[in-house]
Protein backbone atom coordinates (compact mmCIF):
# COMPACT_ATOMS: atom_id res chain seq x y z
CA UNK A 1 0.00 0.00 0.00
CA UNK A 2 2.83 2.58 1.07
CA UNK A 3 4.49 2.34 -2.63
CA UNK A 4 0.82 2.11 -4.39
CA UNK A 5 1.69 5.44 -5.62
CA UNK A 6 4.98 3.53 -7.94
CA UNK A 7 1.94 1.17 -10.15
CA UNK A 8 0.91 1.99 -13.49
CA UNK A 9 -2.17 3.58 -13.23
CA UNK A 10 -4.69 1.49 -14.86
CA UNK A 11 -5.53 1.21 -18.41
CA UNK A 12 -7.97 2.68 -20.00
CA UNK A 13 -10.38 0.11 -22.56
CA UNK A 14 -8.64 1.54 -25.34
CA UNK A 15 -5.18 0.92 -24.28
CA UNK A 16 -6.85 -2.40 -23.13
CA UNK A 17 -7.27 -3.20 -26.73
CA UNK A 18 -4.27 -1.91 -28.22
CA UNK A 19 -2.74 -4.38 -25.61
CA UNK A 20 -4.34 -7.18 -26.52
CA UNK A 21 -3.43 -7.31 -30.01
CA UNK A 22 -0.41 -9.07 -31.26
CA UNK A 23 1.94 -6.28 -32.02
CA UNK A 24 1.27 -4.20 -29.14
CA UNK A 25 0.80 -6.76 -26.16
CA UNK A 26 4.79 -6.22 -24.91
CA UNK A 27 4.70 -2.60 -24.64
CA UNK A 28 4.37 -0.40 -21.16
CA UNK A 29 1.39 1.43 -20.25
CA UNK A 30 3.54 4.79 -21.00
CA UNK A 31 4.66 3.03 -24.98
CA UNK A 32 0.86 2.45 -25.64
CA UNK A 33 -0.18 5.65 -24.22
CA UNK A 34 2.37 7.20 -26.78
CA UNK A 35 1.77 4.51 -29.97
CA UNK A 36 -2.35 5.10 -29.61
CA UNK A 37 -1.31 9.35 -29.82
CA UNK A 38 -0.47 8.46 -33.06
CA UNK A 39 -3.08 5.92 -33.75
CA UNK A 40 -5.90 6.92 -35.84
CA UNK A 41 -9.82 5.66 -35.43
CA UNK A 42 -11.99 4.73 -38.50
CA UNK A 43 -15.46 3.77 -38.50
CA UNK A 44 -16.70 1.39 -41.27
CA UNK A 45 -20.13 0.13 -42.45
CA UNK A 46 -20.95 -3.36 -43.19
CA UNK A 47 -19.64 -4.35 -47.20
CA UNK A 48 -17.07 -0.94 -46.78
CA UNK A 49 -14.15 -1.11 -48.61
CA UNK A 50 -10.96 -0.83 -45.96
CA UNK A 51 -8.55 -0.92 -49.01
CA UNK A 52 -8.22 -2.32 -52.38
CA UNK A 53 -5.90 -4.69 -53.72
CA UNK A 54 -3.32 -3.58 -55.51
CA UNK A 55 -3.60 0.29 -53.20
CA UNK A 56 -0.59 1.70 -52.45
CA UNK A 57 -0.27 0.49 -48.86
CA UNK A 58 0.01 3.68 -46.25
CA UNK A 59 -0.95 2.07 -42.87
CA UNK A 60 -1.65 -1.09 -40.95
CA UNK A 61 -5.39 -1.70 -39.26
CA UNK A 62 -6.14 -3.15 -35.97
CA UNK A 63 -9.90 -4.03 -35.31
CA UNK A 64 -10.84 -3.10 -32.16
CA UNK A 65 -14.53 -4.20 -32.62
CA UNK A 66 -16.16 -5.91 -35.80
CA UNK A 67 -15.07 -8.29 -38.12
CA UNK A 68 -13.32 -7.93 -41.60
CA UNK A 69 -12.65 -9.97 -44.84
CA UNK A 70 -9.56 -10.35 -46.38
CA UNK A 71 -10.41 -11.66 -49.45
CA UNK A 72 -8.16 -12.10 -52.79
CA UNK A 73 -9.32 -11.79 -56.95
CA UNK A 74 -9.94 -15.04 -58.35
CA UNK A 75 -10.18 -14.85 -61.61
CA UNK A 76 -13.43 -13.05 -62.05
CA UNK A 77 -14.76 -13.30 -58.68
CA UNK A 78 -13.35 -13.22 -54.48
CA UNK A 79 -11.97 -15.96 -52.34
CA UNK A 80 -12.17 -15.12 -48.94
CA UNK A 81 -8.69 -15.75 -47.24
CA UNK A 82 -9.41 -14.83 -43.85
CA UNK A 83 -12.05 -13.45 -41.30
CA UNK A 84 -10.62 -11.27 -38.57
CA UNK A 85 -12.11 -10.35 -35.10
CA UNK A 86 -11.00 -7.77 -32.86
CA UNK A 87 -7.54 -7.28 -31.60
CA UNK A 88 -6.25 -8.80 -34.94
CA UNK A 89 -3.93 -6.61 -37.18
CA UNK A 90 -4.30 -6.54 -41.07
CA UNK A 91 -2.34 -4.72 -43.39
CA UNK A 92 1.24 -4.92 -41.77
CA UNK A 93 3.37 -5.64 -44.82
CA UNK A 94 2.67 -1.84 -45.38
CA UNK A 95 4.54 -1.13 -42.67
CA UNK A 96 7.93 -2.30 -44.27
CA UNK A 97 7.94 -1.42 -47.24
CA UNK A 98 5.47 0.76 -49.88
CA UNK A 99 4.62 -2.42 -52.08
CA UNK A 100 0.82 -3.13 -53.08
CA UNK A 101 -1.42 -4.25 -51.23
CA UNK A 102 -2.07 -7.81 -52.12
CA UNK A 103 -5.46 -8.84 -50.99
CA UNK A 104 -8.72 -6.53 -50.25
CA UNK A 105 -10.21 -5.51 -47.09
CA UNK A 106 -13.79 -5.59 -46.42
CA UNK A 107 -16.33 -4.88 -43.23
CA UNK A 108 -18.26 -7.83 -42.63
CA UNK A 109 -20.12 -5.90 -40.20
CA UNK A 110 -20.05 -2.50 -38.47
CA UNK A 111 -16.46 -2.04 -37.41
CA UNK A 112 -14.09 0.14 -35.62
CA UNK A 113 -10.74 -0.08 -36.65
CA UNK A 114 -7.41 1.70 -35.28
CA UNK A 115 -4.92 3.08 -37.99
CA UNK A 116 -1.24 3.25 -37.86
CA UNK A 117 0.53 4.96 -40.34
CA UNK A 118 3.98 4.01 -42.03
CA UNK A 119 5.43 7.83 -41.51
CA UNK A 120 4.46 7.87 -37.96
CA UNK A 121 5.81 4.30 -37.45
CA UNK A 122 9.21 5.00 -39.09
CA UNK A 123 9.36 8.17 -37.32
CA UNK A 124 8.38 6.51 -34.23
CA UNK A 125 11.96 3.85 -34.77
CA UNK A 126 13.68 6.82 -35.26
CA UNK A 127 12.74 8.73 -32.26
CA UNK A 128 11.99 6.15 -29.31
CA UNK A 129 13.98 3.07 -30.86
CA UNK A 130 12.43 0.89 -27.19
CA UNK A 131 9.02 1.12 -28.94
CA UNK A 132 10.27 0.55 -32.48
CA UNK A 133 11.98 -2.34 -31.54
CA UNK A 134 9.21 -4.05 -29.39
CA UNK A 135 7.00 -3.94 -32.38
CA UNK A 136 9.00 -4.34 -34.82
CA UNK A 137 9.97 -7.77 -33.10
CA UNK A 138 6.31 -8.60 -32.42
CA UNK A 139 5.77 -7.79 -36.04
CA UNK A 140 8.55 -9.96 -37.14
CA UNK A 141 6.89 -12.68 -34.63
CA UNK A 142 3.89 -12.27 -37.15
CA UNK A 143 4.82 -12.98 -40.19
CA UNK A 144 7.18 -16.02 -38.65
CA UNK A 145 4.28 -17.61 -37.35
CA UNK A 146 1.83 -16.87 -41.01
CA UNK A 147 5.01 -18.69 -42.45
CA UNK A 148 4.43 -21.44 -40.60
CA UNK A 149 0.92 -21.50 -40.85
CA UNK A 150 1.63 -21.30 -44.32
CA UNK A 151 4.43 -23.94 -44.56
CA UNK A 152 1.91 -26.01 -42.35
CA UNK A 153 -0.69 -25.59 -44.99
CA UNK A 154 -3.14 -23.01 -43.98
CA UNK A 155 -2.75 -21.11 -46.90
CA UNK A 156 -4.80 -18.03 -46.17
CA UNK A 157 -2.62 -16.17 -44.03
CA UNK A 158 -0.07 -15.40 -47.07
CA UNK A 159 -2.59 -12.79 -48.06
CA UNK A 160 -2.31 -10.69 -45.27
CA UNK B 1 5.07 11.04 -54.65
CA UNK B 2 5.40 8.32 -57.12
CA UNK B 3 6.90 9.13 -60.91
CA UNK B 4 3.67 7.66 -62.09
CA UNK B 5 1.66 9.88 -60.29
CA UNK B 6 3.16 13.45 -60.49
CA UNK B 7 1.44 16.51 -61.84
CA UNK B 8 0.25 17.05 -65.25
CA UNK B 9 0.31 20.77 -66.67
CA UNK B 10 -3.03 21.35 -65.80
CA UNK B 11 -2.36 20.54 -61.95
CA UNK B 12 0.82 22.73 -62.78
CA UNK B 13 -1.15 25.54 -63.42
CA UNK B 14 -3.42 25.37 -60.87
CA UNK B 15 -0.51 25.10 -58.36
CA UNK B 16 0.63 28.40 -59.72
CA UNK B 17 -1.75 30.18 -59.82
CA UNK B 18 -2.88 28.86 -55.88
CA UNK B 19 0.78 30.08 -55.10
CA UNK B 20 0.15 33.64 -56.99
CA UNK B 21 -3.38 33.72 -55.01
CA UNK B 22 -1.55 32.78 -51.89
CA UNK B 23 1.28 35.64 -51.96
CA UNK B 24 -1.77 38.21 -52.67
CA UNK B 25 -3.26 37.80 -49.27
CA UNK B 26 -0.19 37.36 -47.97
CA UNK B 27 0.78 40.75 -48.44
CA UNK B 28 -2.52 42.14 -47.32
CA UNK B 29 -2.08 39.86 -44.09
CA UNK B 30 1.47 40.07 -43.36
CA UNK B 31 1.13 41.19 -39.80
CA UNK B 32 0.02 37.37 -39.48
CA UNK B 33 2.64 35.73 -42.17
CA UNK B 34 5.93 36.66 -40.02
CA UNK B 35 4.44 36.16 -36.78
CA UNK B 36 3.39 32.54 -38.03
CA UNK B 37 6.85 31.89 -39.88
CA UNK B 38 8.64 32.33 -36.95
CA UNK B 39 6.16 30.63 -34.71
CA UNK B 40 6.39 27.57 -37.04
CA UNK B 41 10.87 27.78 -37.01
CA UNK B 42 10.39 27.68 -33.70
CA UNK B 43 8.13 24.76 -34.01
CA UNK B 44 10.25 22.63 -35.89
CA UNK B 45 13.19 23.57 -33.17
CA UNK B 46 11.33 22.66 -29.76
CA UNK B 47 9.21 19.75 -31.49
CA UNK B 48 11.96 17.37 -30.84
CA UNK B 49 12.97 18.21 -27.09
CA UNK B 50 8.87 18.19 -26.59
CA UNK B 51 8.78 14.31 -28.07
CA UNK B 52 11.46 13.60 -25.57
CA UNK B 53 9.98 14.68 -23.21
CA UNK B 54 6.45 12.85 -23.79
CA UNK B 55 8.47 9.92 -23.70
CA UNK B 56 9.45 10.41 -20.39
CA UNK B 57 6.14 10.52 -19.31
CA UNK B 58 5.48 13.97 -19.50
CA UNK B 59 2.17 15.29 -20.25
CA UNK B 60 1.27 16.89 -23.76
CA UNK B 61 0.75 20.36 -22.10
CA UNK B 62 3.28 20.10 -19.36
CA UNK B 63 5.71 19.50 -22.23
CA UNK B 64 4.75 22.04 -24.37
CA UNK B 65 4.93 24.46 -21.51
CA UNK B 66 8.58 23.35 -20.34
CA UNK B 67 10.27 23.65 -23.73
CA UNK B 68 8.61 26.55 -24.48
CA UNK B 69 9.48 27.94 -21.28
CA UNK B 70 12.82 26.73 -21.46
CA UNK B 71 13.74 28.40 -24.99
CA UNK B 72 12.65 31.79 -23.98
CA UNK B 73 13.76 31.60 -20.36
CA UNK B 74 17.73 30.74 -22.03
CA UNK B 75 17.45 33.16 -24.66
CA UNK B 76 16.39 36.44 -22.63
CA UNK B 77 19.10 34.83 -20.93
CA UNK B 78 21.70 34.90 -23.17
CA UNK B 79 19.87 38.52 -24.32
CA UNK B 80 20.92 40.04 -21.25
CA UNK B 81 24.61 38.16 -20.86
CA UNK B 82 25.22 39.05 -24.35
CA UNK B 83 23.31 43.44 -23.50
CA UNK B 84 26.21 42.77 -20.47
CA UNK B 85 29.05 42.57 -22.40
CA UNK B 86 28.61 44.22 -25.53
CA UNK B 87 30.68 47.92 -24.73
CA UNK B 88 28.51 50.01 -24.33
CA UNK B 89 29.71 53.21 -26.11
CA UNK B 90 30.40 56.41 -24.89
CA UNK B 91 28.11 58.39 -26.82
CA UNK B 92 24.53 57.44 -27.21
CA UNK B 93 23.13 54.77 -30.08
CA UNK B 94 22.34 58.02 -32.31
CA UNK B 95 26.15 59.22 -32.60
CA UNK B 96 26.78 55.55 -32.84
CA UNK B 97 24.89 55.22 -36.23
CA UNK B 98 25.88 58.07 -37.53
CA UNK B 99 28.97 57.62 -36.87
CA UNK B 100 28.93 54.41 -38.98
CA UNK B 101 26.83 56.34 -41.77
CA UNK B 102 29.47 58.90 -42.35
CA UNK B 103 31.99 55.81 -42.58
CA UNK B 104 30.24 54.38 -45.21
CA UNK B 105 29.32 57.61 -46.95
CA UNK B 106 33.33 58.73 -46.51
CA UNK B 107 34.01 55.04 -48.22
CA UNK B 108 31.77 55.68 -51.01
CA UNK B 109 33.09 59.33 -52.02
CA UNK B 110 36.62 57.99 -51.42
CA UNK B 111 35.94 54.44 -53.65
CA UNK B 112 34.34 57.53 -56.51
CA UNK B 113 37.49 60.16 -56.09
CA UNK B 114 40.06 56.38 -56.43
CA UNK B 115 38.14 55.77 -59.89
CA UNK B 116 38.00 58.99 -60.89
CA UNK B 117 41.84 59.02 -60.56
CA UNK B 118 42.33 55.77 -62.18
CA UNK B 119 39.51 55.92 -64.86
CA UNK B 120 39.29 59.64 -67.01
CA UNK B 121 36.28 58.53 -68.24
CA UNK B 122 34.64 58.22 -65.13
CA UNK B 123 36.54 61.58 -64.47
CA UNK B 124 34.42 63.12 -66.97
CA UNK B 125 31.30 61.88 -65.55
CA UNK B 126 31.66 63.95 -62.77
CA UNK B 127 30.67 60.62 -60.61
CA UNK B 128 32.06 62.20 -57.08
CA UNK B 129 29.78 65.64 -57.52
CA UNK B 130 26.86 63.11 -58.55
CA UNK B 131 27.25 60.86 -55.65
CA UNK B 132 27.95 63.56 -52.94
CA UNK B 133 24.93 65.53 -54.51
CA UNK B 134 22.31 62.68 -54.35
CA UNK B 135 24.02 61.44 -50.41
CA UNK B 136 23.54 65.36 -49.38
CA UNK B 137 20.03 65.47 -50.48
CA UNK B 138 19.66 62.12 -49.11
CA UNK B 139 21.02 62.70 -45.71
CA UNK B 140 19.49 66.08 -45.53
CA UNK B 141 15.49 65.19 -45.58
CA UNK B 142 16.47 61.62 -43.65
CA UNK B 143 14.37 62.49 -40.67
CA UNK B 144 11.42 64.29 -41.97
CA UNK B 145 10.98 61.79 -44.47
CA UNK B 146 11.96 58.47 -43.59
CA UNK B 147 12.34 57.97 -39.68
CA UNK B 148 9.13 58.98 -38.36
CA UNK B 149 7.51 56.31 -40.71
CA UNK B 150 10.50 53.53 -39.59
CA UNK B 151 10.04 54.32 -36.03
CA UNK B 152 6.24 53.74 -36.82
CA UNK B 153 6.32 50.97 -38.77
CA UNK B 154 8.72 49.11 -35.96
CA UNK B 155 6.22 49.88 -32.94
CA UNK B 156 3.66 48.63 -35.16
CA UNK B 157 5.46 45.27 -36.12
CA UNK B 158 6.14 44.86 -32.02
CA UNK B 159 2.99 43.39 -30.85
CA UNK B 160 2.65 40.90 -34.04
CA UNK B 161 5.92 39.42 -33.28
CA UNK B 162 4.84 38.99 -29.69
CA UNK B 163 2.00 36.00 -31.15
CA UNK B 164 5.13 33.69 -32.79
CA UNK B 165 5.35 32.17 -28.73
CA UNK B 166 2.03 31.75 -28.31
CA UNK B 167 1.76 30.63 -31.59
CA UNK B 168 5.02 28.11 -31.36
CA UNK B 169 2.99 27.10 -27.96
CA UNK B 170 -0.45 26.09 -29.51
CA UNK B 171 1.30 24.55 -32.59
CA UNK B 172 3.24 22.20 -30.25
CA UNK B 173 0.11 21.66 -27.61
CA UNK B 174 -2.73 21.25 -30.31
CA UNK B 175 -0.44 19.85 -33.10
CA UNK B 176 -1.17 16.13 -33.45
CA UNK B 177 -5.19 16.72 -32.42
CA UNK B 178 -5.26 19.29 -35.30
CA UNK B 179 -3.59 16.93 -37.39
CA UNK B 180 -6.03 13.83 -36.25
CA UNK B 181 -9.05 16.64 -36.93
CA UNK B 182 -8.53 17.13 -40.27
CA UNK B 183 -7.94 13.31 -40.96
CA UNK B 184 -11.24 12.81 -39.14
CA UNK B 185 -12.99 15.12 -41.43
CA UNK B 186 -11.95 12.52 -44.57
CA UNK B 187 -14.32 9.91 -46.31
CA UNK B 188 -12.72 6.35 -45.54
CA UNK B 189 -12.02 6.29 -48.88
CA UNK B 190 -9.61 8.71 -49.11
CA UNK B 191 -8.26 8.51 -45.69
CA UNK B 192 -5.13 6.94 -46.46
CA UNK B 193 -4.15 9.00 -49.36
CA UNK B 194 -4.70 12.34 -46.94
CA UNK B 195 -2.40 10.88 -44.13
CA UNK B 196 0.17 10.52 -46.72
CA UNK B 197 -0.81 14.30 -48.15
CA UNK B 198 -0.57 15.55 -44.42
CA UNK B 199 2.96 13.88 -43.88
CA UNK B 200 3.94 15.46 -46.93
CA UNK B 201 3.33 18.90 -46.37
CA UNK B 202 4.59 18.19 -42.86
CA UNK B 203 7.67 16.75 -44.06
CA UNK B 204 7.97 19.75 -46.95
CA UNK B 205 8.00 22.64 -44.24
CA UNK B 206 10.24 21.24 -41.79
CA UNK B 207 12.33 20.09 -44.28
CA UNK B 208 12.57 23.50 -45.53
CA UNK B 209 12.75 24.99 -42.22
CA UNK B 210 15.50 22.52 -41.18
CA UNK B 211 17.52 23.17 -44.34
CA UNK B 212 17.19 27.24 -43.70
CA UNK B 213 18.62 26.98 -40.15
CA UNK B 214 21.48 24.95 -41.28
CA UNK B 215 22.07 27.53 -44.53
CA UNK B 216 21.86 29.87 -42.04
CA UNK B 217 24.58 28.07 -39.57
CA UNK B 218 26.88 27.33 -42.47
CA UNK B 219 26.52 30.97 -43.95
CA UNK B 220 27.26 32.40 -40.72
CA UNK B 221 30.18 30.65 -40.15
CA UNK B 222 31.76 31.34 -43.26
CA UNK B 223 30.98 34.74 -43.28
CA UNK B 224 32.64 34.85 -39.51
CA UNK B 225 35.64 33.26 -40.98
CA UNK B 226 36.18 35.18 -44.09
CA UNK B 227 35.64 38.19 -41.96
CA UNK B 228 37.87 37.05 -39.21
CA UNK B 229 40.52 36.46 -41.43
CA UNK B 230 40.28 39.96 -43.54
CA UNK B 231 40.33 41.55 -39.84
CA UNK B 232 36.99 43.39 -39.53
CA UNK B 233 35.83 43.83 -36.16
CA UNK B 234 32.88 41.39 -34.68
CA UNK B 235 32.84 38.76 -37.28
CA UNK B 236 30.56 36.56 -35.78
CA UNK B 237 27.52 39.21 -34.57
CA UNK B 238 27.87 40.37 -38.59
CA UNK B 239 27.99 37.07 -39.88
CA UNK B 240 25.15 35.82 -38.05
CA UNK B 241 22.87 39.13 -39.00
CA UNK B 242 24.22 38.83 -42.71
CA UNK B 243 23.15 35.17 -43.19
CA UNK B 244 19.73 36.28 -41.32
CA UNK B 245 19.15 39.16 -43.44
CA UNK B 246 19.99 36.64 -46.55
CA UNK B 247 16.61 34.21 -45.52
CA UNK B 248 15.22 37.65 -48.02
CA UNK B 249 16.50 35.98 -51.82
CA UNK B 250 19.03 39.21 -53.76
CA UNK B 251 17.52 42.06 -51.16
CA UNK B 252 18.75 40.54 -48.17
CA UNK B 253 22.27 39.65 -49.42
CA UNK B 254 22.91 43.00 -50.54
CA UNK B 255 21.63 44.86 -47.19
CA UNK B 256 23.97 42.35 -45.59
CA UNK B 257 26.79 43.23 -47.59
CA UNK B 258 26.16 47.02 -47.34
CA UNK B 259 26.25 46.66 -43.53
CA UNK B 260 29.47 44.52 -43.18
CA UNK B 261 31.12 46.97 -45.80
CA UNK B 262 29.77 49.79 -43.48
CA UNK B 263 31.26 48.77 -40.59
CA UNK B 264 34.74 48.04 -42.30
CA UNK B 265 35.15 50.93 -44.05
CA UNK B 266 34.41 52.96 -40.43
CA UNK B 267 36.21 50.70 -38.34
CA UNK B 268 39.32 51.03 -40.84
CA UNK B 269 39.10 54.49 -42.75
CA UNK B 270 42.43 54.69 -43.55
CA UNK B 271 42.62 51.10 -44.88
CA UNK B 272 40.10 50.68 -47.62
CA UNK B 273 41.56 47.08 -48.49
CA UNK B 274 39.45 45.28 -45.72
CA UNK B 275 36.18 46.86 -47.48
CA UNK B 276 36.92 45.86 -50.67
CA UNK B 277 38.17 42.82 -48.70
CA UNK B 278 34.87 42.39 -47.12
CA UNK B 279 33.06 42.68 -50.58
CA UNK B 280 34.96 39.66 -51.82
CA UNK B 281 34.58 37.75 -48.92
CA UNK B 282 30.68 38.21 -49.29
CA UNK B 283 30.89 37.60 -53.07
CA UNK B 284 32.56 34.21 -52.41
CA UNK B 285 30.30 32.85 -49.42
CA UNK B 286 27.42 34.02 -52.03
CA UNK B 287 28.67 31.73 -54.46
CA UNK B 288 29.20 29.24 -52.65
CA UNK B 289 25.81 29.36 -50.91
CA UNK B 290 24.37 29.40 -54.67
CA UNK B 291 26.09 26.85 -55.83
CA UNK B 292 27.22 24.50 -52.87
CA UNK B 293 25.15 24.96 -49.86
CA UNK B 294 21.91 26.16 -50.69
CA UNK B 295 21.63 23.08 -53.37
CA UNK B 296 22.55 21.02 -50.24
CA UNK B 297 20.18 22.42 -47.68
CA UNK B 298 17.36 24.27 -49.19
CA UNK B 299 16.92 22.79 -52.89
CA UNK B 300 16.99 19.23 -51.88
CA UNK B 301 14.37 20.19 -49.49
CA UNK B 302 11.95 21.42 -52.07
CA UNK B 303 12.29 19.27 -54.88
CA UNK B 304 11.71 21.87 -57.26
CA UNK B 305 13.10 22.38 -60.91
CA UNK B 306 15.72 25.47 -60.40
CA UNK B 307 14.54 27.77 -63.44
CA UNK B 308 10.83 26.86 -61.83
CA UNK B 309 12.61 28.22 -58.51
CA UNK B 310 14.21 31.39 -59.85
CA UNK B 311 11.13 32.36 -61.90
CA UNK B 312 8.85 31.92 -58.67
CA UNK B 313 11.21 34.00 -56.46
CA UNK B 314 10.73 36.81 -59.32
CA UNK B 315 7.02 36.63 -59.29
CA UNK B 316 6.69 36.51 -55.43
CA UNK B 317 8.88 39.82 -55.75
CA UNK B 318 6.97 41.15 -57.91
CA UNK B 319 3.19 39.91 -55.80
CA UNK B 320 4.45 40.60 -52.52
CA UNK B 321 7.76 42.59 -52.45
CA UNK B 322 10.09 41.73 -50.21
CA UNK B 323 7.79 38.84 -48.45
CA UNK B 324 7.23 37.69 -51.48
CA UNK B 325 10.90 36.85 -52.25
CA UNK B 326 10.86 35.28 -48.78
CA UNK B 327 8.16 32.80 -48.84
CA UNK B 328 7.07 31.96 -52.55
CA UNK B 329 9.73 28.98 -51.93
CA UNK B 330 8.01 27.38 -48.66
CA UNK B 331 4.18 28.08 -50.37
CA UNK B 332 4.70 26.75 -53.30
CA UNK B 333 6.40 23.73 -52.02
CA UNK B 334 3.50 23.10 -49.77
CA UNK B 335 1.23 23.74 -52.60
CA UNK B 336 3.04 21.48 -54.95
CA UNK B 337 2.55 18.73 -52.18
CA UNK B 338 -1.09 19.80 -52.02
CA UNK B 339 -2.32 20.32 -55.99
CA UNK B 340 0.05 16.91 -56.41
CA UNK B 341 -1.85 14.82 -54.27
CA UNK B 342 -5.41 16.09 -54.41
CA UNK B 343 -4.92 15.99 -58.74
CA UNK B 344 -4.38 11.78 -57.81
CA UNK B 345 -7.42 11.95 -55.65
CA UNK B 346 -9.65 13.88 -58.07
CA UNK B 347 -8.01 11.57 -60.60
CA UNK B 348 -8.86 8.16 -58.84
CA UNK B 349 -11.61 6.63 -60.60
CA UNK B 350 -11.92 3.37 -57.81
CA UNK B 351 -11.57 6.17 -55.10
CA UNK B 352 -14.38 8.27 -56.01
CA UNK B 353 -16.42 5.05 -56.84
CA UNK B 354 -15.32 3.47 -53.25
CA UNK B 355 -16.82 6.76 -51.51
CA UNK B 356 -20.09 7.10 -53.37
CA UNK B 357 -20.41 3.37 -52.78
CA UNK B 358 -19.88 4.10 -48.39
CA UNK B 359 -22.20 7.39 -49.16
CA UNK B 360 -24.74 4.75 -50.59
CA UNK B 361 -24.37 2.09 -47.45
CA UNK B 362 -24.20 5.27 -44.85
CA UNK B 363 -28.18 6.83 -46.64
CA UNK B 364 -29.25 3.18 -46.76
CA UNK B 365 -28.31 2.24 -42.86
CA UNK B 366 -29.43 5.86 -41.70
CA UNK B 367 -32.58 4.96 -43.80
CA UNK B 368 -33.30 1.15 -42.41
CA UNK B 369 -36.06 1.55 -40.67
CA UNK B 370 -38.22 4.57 -42.39
CA UNK B 371 -40.53 4.09 -45.35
Amino acid sequence: MIFGFLKSPPLSPRLHRLKNSALFHSLTALELKIVDGLMHERRYLTDEIVFDEGEEGQALYLVTSGRVVISRSHGSGFNVVAELGPGSVFGDLALLDDSPRNAQARAMENCELAVFFRADFLGLMETDAVIGYKISLNLARLIGQRLRDWMGGRPQVEAL
Amino acid sequence: MKDDQRAGPVVWCGIIAVTCLLLVLLEHMLWLAIPFIFGTILYYILLAPMQRLIRAGVGQDAAALTVGGVFFAGLSLVLVVVFSYVAVPDDSWKDVISHYLDGGVAFVRNTTLLLEREFPIVEQMRLTSLVNKTVKSFTANFAQRHLGGILVATAGWLPSLLLAPFLTFFFLRDGTSFKKFLARAVPNAFFEKTLFLLHEVDQTARRYFDGLIKLTVIDTVMLAIGLWLIGVSSPIVLGLISAVLAWVPFVGSVLGCIMVVVVASTDAPANPVIAYGAIGVFVAVRLLDDFIFMPLTLGRSLQIHPLMTVLMIFVGGSLAGVAGLMLVLPILGVVMVVGETLGCLITNARLRARHRNAMALRRQQASVDLR
